[in-house]
Formats: structure tokens, C-alpha cells, sequence
């Protein structure tokens, strides 16, 4: 459905400098900064895949979805999604595709919602007896007609989300862009939006591309996800995979009453395993000791009994590491292996 | 052509019912200009008079008063900022919004400003324009138009509003290569005022400036429907404004559909 190319995309500007001095010698200044905001990226996604695509902040998410709805020319390379070269086909690409920025809204400010509607039935060329039965679907999983007679800019945030939401599904895209959907939501809404996105998925096969930065939307959506770095394709495999590979460390945090006997305990030692293994942390405030270690190597009950021995324990958590760690991780680390 | 419009009516109709809505910053706006409207009048009067002559620039005192109301009437009709709307859309990020829909952004400005217009001709260009009728026929001794004289003057106005909305998006384009369009549409609108002839009838000009205005199009703006309200232009003349008119339609919907394209293929869409 979504083959991207080799895609880069330069952003130049004018070359800005401190203070007013600085704004003088910009006039006269003919240097541009080069920023490369995706350098060099290549994905292909098939019909129905539901793609969480995440990155840090300025990673290039949004420029990536802006090269593949056709609004932005790529500097290098070439996408195509559903056969159409969306730069070359700004407007039959169009028809395939729907957008939400989470951002902004791409109704109309003044008109009352049922009106916006309207509009697009008619841009989308959306035939009656469609129009009214996805009306009355968009109307089942988003609740639009409580304030579907309210102009657009009274709606509350989590209202003109739904709205969006609905006026990119009007026309039954092949394609649904999602830039940050769930920015800013209360977790109700948030429900609410994830719920329309599967139901949209299952019942109409749409090929759905996500970016977020709410890791709730990825393990409750993505079967794939797809992570950049400052421009670079880091990550792309299955969720599971990710997990697989990042989530196998456990980490106990243990409060114990005899620090001073920690020095004895040397359980990397004791495990016969390395650094990467098993990695240890006291911290003196609240006299806790943490050890973060491989769960298929070492099992728990052999780390606390371990630590029983030198000191007495007066309480043990045991946590998962989470999708957000790993993420976290990978940005930090650079480059993941994908699948 | 049905489709056409029933996609871009909207826009048009939104626009309207925008305007009825906000209809108290628009009194203050007809006030103001009607008030130009009056110095104008009573400037000319007072050339008119000092001068001792019954016939300036090829009009009468008479018809001088009928170019300056009808110079109000045609301006509601023909002109309306639409690079104000492709700038504000640049600045806030909204021609994306714009670009990701299977619609024709000029088309859908085109028809906005068609909506707004509809809406300065309703309030209140019409009724100076019934009003002035009124006064010609019991002050001023003149005689009404006739209804061929309304015809073509309101199809040659319906031209000069074309030929506008294509020049001021034109004009807006600007907004995608620099911010500073707010200081442009300032010199813009003085030059306008000269060259479409709104402040000073054309005629007024020599001889050799009367030409180079001829070559721009902006003399057919508004110079052209009034003229032909007055009745200056009869047979060939008349039909020649009109050929010109139609013939800058043309180049200046050529022009921005020319520029459009190189300005969408470097697009910079702010923000986001
Ligand atoms: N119009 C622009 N001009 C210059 N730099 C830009 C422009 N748009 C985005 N950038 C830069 O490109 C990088 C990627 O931006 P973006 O794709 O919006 O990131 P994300 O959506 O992942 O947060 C950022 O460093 C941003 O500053
Ligand atoms: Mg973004």
C-alpha cells in the first residue's frame, strides 16, 4: 500500500544569528543552514497494517507524513501510496488518503460541524447512501451528535478531535495518516479514539500510520512499529520483537537495613554473568538497592536470596521494564536490529 | 460544471453567513469608506468650480458625481483582500490543511470571495447605488440608466472581479517567500488606487500615461465597468474593454496557476 524510497528531506533556511547585531548581519548574510529532518529513510507497508511511527521530538515524524499525504516535495527519493506518487498526484492521492494533524483541525472554524460534513461529502464525492451510513458509524464509535450542530471552534479539545478524527474516515481512505491523534486527551477520549481507529481497520481493511508519543496507543494498536533518530530509521519490526530483544531485563528494588554489608554481596560473582547481565544500584535516600538483570538468565528468587544473605530486607518490588524504557533506551543507545 | 459548484458553493455560502454573523465591524468599515466617498465629492466639486470650465478630463460635473459613487459601488463589487486570507493560511499553517483535500485552493478562494462580495453588494453598494440613481433623476436632471447600460455594466464588473480575485492571489503568493506581505499590501493598495482609477479618473492622466495604464490590467478593474456605466464606450471601443478584459482573465488565470506549481513544489509548510 505505502512504498517509501530512500526518501530525504533538507530543510534550508537563512543562516540566524544572536541579538540585534545578529538580526543586522542576517540582512546582509547570504549563509543557509542546511537541516536534514529524514535523511534517507525506506519502509514499505502493506494493506491493513496498523504502523506506530515514533521518534523523539524533531525526529522527522511529521515531515515523513507530510512527504507521503503530498504537501511537502522530498528533496531525495520516492514514495508511492496506493500506486500514486502523492507529489506528482497532490489531488488523486488526495482522495485515497485522510489526515489528522492533532494540532490543528482541518474543519471549518465557523461552520457548525454537520455543515463540515456536508462539505466533504460533496469535495469527496461521497455517495448519499454511504454518506449516511458512515454517518451513523462515525456516529456509533465517536459520539459526534452531541455537538454535531455546534460550530467547530466551541468544541472542546477531545470534541474536535473526535470530529477530525471523523472527517478523515468520511470518504473511507485507503490510508489514514495519524499525527500525535491523542495529544493532550483525557484517557476517556483517548479510549474512545483508539477504539474508532481498530474498528475502522477491522471492518474496512484502512491502513493506518500512527505517530504518538503515548506508548498506551502503540501496545493497544501497532502490531509494527517503526521508530527515527534525528532523521533515521532506527527500528522497524513487530512490537513483540522489540520486546523480545530490549524487554528482558527485570529489575528488583529492594529496601534493605544493613547497607554497609552490601560490599560483601558481589553477584555478578555469584550468577557467574557479566555487566550486561546483571548491574547493581544503591540509592541512599530511601536505602534502597536495585538490581537490573537478564530474566532468562537469572531467576528472582536467586537474586533475593542472594541479597537475604548479607542483609535483612524490609520490602521488594519487582518491575517490568516497559515499552517507554525500551524506547528510551533505543534513542539513547542509536541503532536497534530490526526483525 | 454542477459539481463544480456544488463543491465550492459552500465555501462561498460559509463566507456569507460569516459576514451576517460579524456584521458590526463591517458597518464600521462602509462607514469609513463611504465617508472617502463624500471628500472625494466634495474635492471634485470644488475643482469643478475654480475652474470654470463645465467639462474636465472628458466628464461633466455631472458625471463626475455618477464616476465617484459608481467608483464605491463597483470597488464592493470587484475588490476584496484575498492575499489577505492566502497569507494568513501561510502564516498559520492552514494551506496544509488546505492541500491534504482533493479541492483547487484558488478555486475555493475564489469562490470565499465571491461569498464576501455578494455580501458588501447586499451592504450597502446597492442601495448607494439605487440612491444615486434616484438623485441623478430628480437633482441632477440626468437620465436613468437604461437596462442595457445595467447589463453591461454588471457583466463587465463580474470580469473586473475575476480579474482581481486572479491578480490578488497573484499578489498572495508572495506570502509564501516572505513574511513581510503586510508592508506590500500597503504600497499595493496606494498604487491601486492610481492605477485602477479610483481616486483619479484615467482620462484625467496625459495622453502617454493614458497608454502605459492601458497595457496594465488594472485600469480594467474598475475604470473600465464604470466607464461603461457612464456610457463612454459604445460599439467597437466597448466591445474592445471587453475583449480586453476577458483577455486578461485569462492571462492572469494562467499566470497563477503558473506560479502555484513552483510554489507547491518548494513548499515550506510552517509549523507542525
Ligand atoms: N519548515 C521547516 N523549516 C526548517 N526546519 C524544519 C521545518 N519543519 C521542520 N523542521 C525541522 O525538522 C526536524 C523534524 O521536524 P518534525 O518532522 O516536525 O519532527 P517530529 O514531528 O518528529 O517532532 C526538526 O528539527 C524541525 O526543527
Ligand atoms: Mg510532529
Amino acid at each position: 500500500m505505502i512504498e517509501v524510497k530512500n526518501i530525504s528531506k533538507d530543510f534550508v533556511s537563512p543562516k540566524k544569528y544572536p541579538g540585534l547585531k545578529g538580526a543586522v548581519k542576517g540582512l546582509f548574510s547570504n549563509e543557509k543552514v542546511v537541516k536534514t529532518a529524514v535523511d534517507d529513510i525506506s519502509f514499505s507497508i502493506r494493506k491493513g497494517e496498523i504502523v506506530g511511527y515514533i521518534g523523539s521530538n524533531g525526529a522527522g515524524k511529521s515531515t515523513t507524513i507530510k512527504m507521503m499525504t503530498g504537501i511537502l516535495t522530498p528533496t531525495k527519493g520516492t514514495c508511492r501510496v496506493a500506486g500514486i506518487n502523492p507529489n506528482q498526484n497532490r489531488k488523486e492521492n488526495a482522495k485515497n488518503i485522510g489526515v489528522v494533524f492533532g494540532q490543528r483541525t482541518q474543519l471549518w472554524w465557523d461552520l457548525p460541524l454537520g455543515e463540515s460534513f456536508t462539505i466533504l461529502k460533496e469535495i469527496y464525492d461521497v455517495p448519499a447512501e454511504d454518506f449516511s451510513a458512515r454517518m451513523d458509524f462515525l456516529n456509533d464509535v465517536l459520539e459526534l451528535q452531541d455537538f454535531i450542530d455546534r460550530p467547530v471552534r466551541t468544541l472542546s479539545l477531545g470534541q474536535r478531535m473526535r470530529a477530525d478524527l471523523g472527517a478523515a474516515l468520511l470518504h473511507n481512505p485507503k490510508v489514514l495518516y495519524l499525527d500525535e491523534p491523542t495529544i493532550g486527551l483525557d484517557l476517556v477520549v483517548k479510549d474512545n479514539i483508539r477504539r474508532a481507529i481498530k474498528q475502522i481497520n477491522e471492518k474496512y481493511q484502512t491502513t493506518v500510520i500512527l505517530t504518538t508519543h503515548d506508548i498506551g496507543d502503540i501496545e493497544e494498536l501497532c502490531s509494527r512499529i517503526i521508530i527515527i533518530d534525528e532523521g533515521k530509521l532506527i527500528y522497524d519490526g513487530s512490537l513483540a520483537n522489540l520486546k523480545d530483544t530490549y524487554g528482558n531485563k527485570r529489575k528488583i528494588s529492594m529496601e534493605i537495613r544493613q547497607p554497609w554489608k552490601l560490599k560483601e554481596l558481589h553477584l555478578e560473582e555469584t550468577f557467574g554473568v557479566g555487566e550486561d547481565g546483571c548491574s547493581t544500584e544503591f540509592i541512599e535516600e530511601t536505602n534502597s538497592f536495585c538490581v537490573t538483570f537478564d530474566k532468562h538468565r537469572i531467576q528472582v528468587p536467586q537474586v533475593l536470596s542472594a541479597v537475604m544473605e548479607v542483609t535483612e530486607v524490609k520490602d521488594v518490588q519487582i518491575q517490568e521494564t516497559e515499552l517507554a524504557q525500551i524506547v528510551k533506551e533505543i534513542y539513547n543507545h542509536g541503532t536497534a536490529e530490526g526483525r | 460544471m454542477g459539481r463544480l459548484l456544488k463543491i465550492y458553493m459552500p465555501f462561498a455560502s460559509n463566507e456569507l453567513k460569516r459576514q451576517l454573523a460579524y456584521r458590526g465591524a463591517f458597518y464600521l468599515f462602509i462607514i469609513t469608506s463611504l465617508f472617502s466617498s463624500f471628500i472625494s465629492y466634495y474635492l471634485w466639486m470644488a475643482v469643478y468650480g475654480s475652474s470654470g470650465q463645465g467639462v474636465l478630463g472628458g466628464l461633466t460635473q455631472n458625471e463626475m458625481v455618477v464616476y465617484i459613487f459608481m467608483v464605491y459601488v463597483t470597488s464592493s463589487i470587484v475588490t476584496v483582500s484575498l492575499s489577505t486570507w492566502v497569507s494568513d493560511d501561510v502564516v498559520q499553517g492552514t494551506v496544509a490543511m488546505n492541500l491534504i483535500k482533493p479541492i483547487d485552493y484558488r478555486l475555493s478562494l475564489i469562490a470565499k470571495a465571491l461569498g464576501r462580495v455578494s455580501f458588501q453588494f447586499l451592504a450597502p453598494a446597492v442601495f448607494v447605488w439605487i440612491g444615486l440613481e434616484i438623485y441623478k433623476v430628480t437633482v441632477l436632471d440626468m437620465a436613468p440608466v437604461s437596462v442595457m447600460g445595467v447589463v453591461l455594466y454588471l457583466f463587465s464588473s463580474g470580469m473586473s472581479f475575476l480579474l482581481f480575485v486572479l491578480f490578488d492571489f497573484c499578489f498572495g503568493m508572495i506570502a509564501f517567500f516572505t513574511t513581510y506581505i503586510f508592508g506590500l499590501r500597503m504600497v499595493k493598495e496606494a498604487l491601486l488606487g492610481f492605477l485602477t482609477g479610483q481616486l483619479i479618473p484615467i482620462s484625467f492622466f496625459p495622453e502617454a500615461v493614458q497608454r502605459v495604464f492601458g497595457f496594465l490590467p488594472f485600469s480594467s478593474m474598475i475604470y473600465t465597468p464604470v466607464m461603461i456605466y457612464l456610457g463612454k464606450y459604445t460599439g467597437r471601443t466597448l466591445a474592445f474593454m471587453l475583449l480586453r478584459q476577458g483577455i486578461w482573465v485569462l492571462a492572469l488565470y494562467g499566470l497563477g496557476s503558473l506560479i502555484w506549481k513552483m510554489v507547491t513544489k518548494r513548499l515550506v509548510v510552517l509549523g507542525g
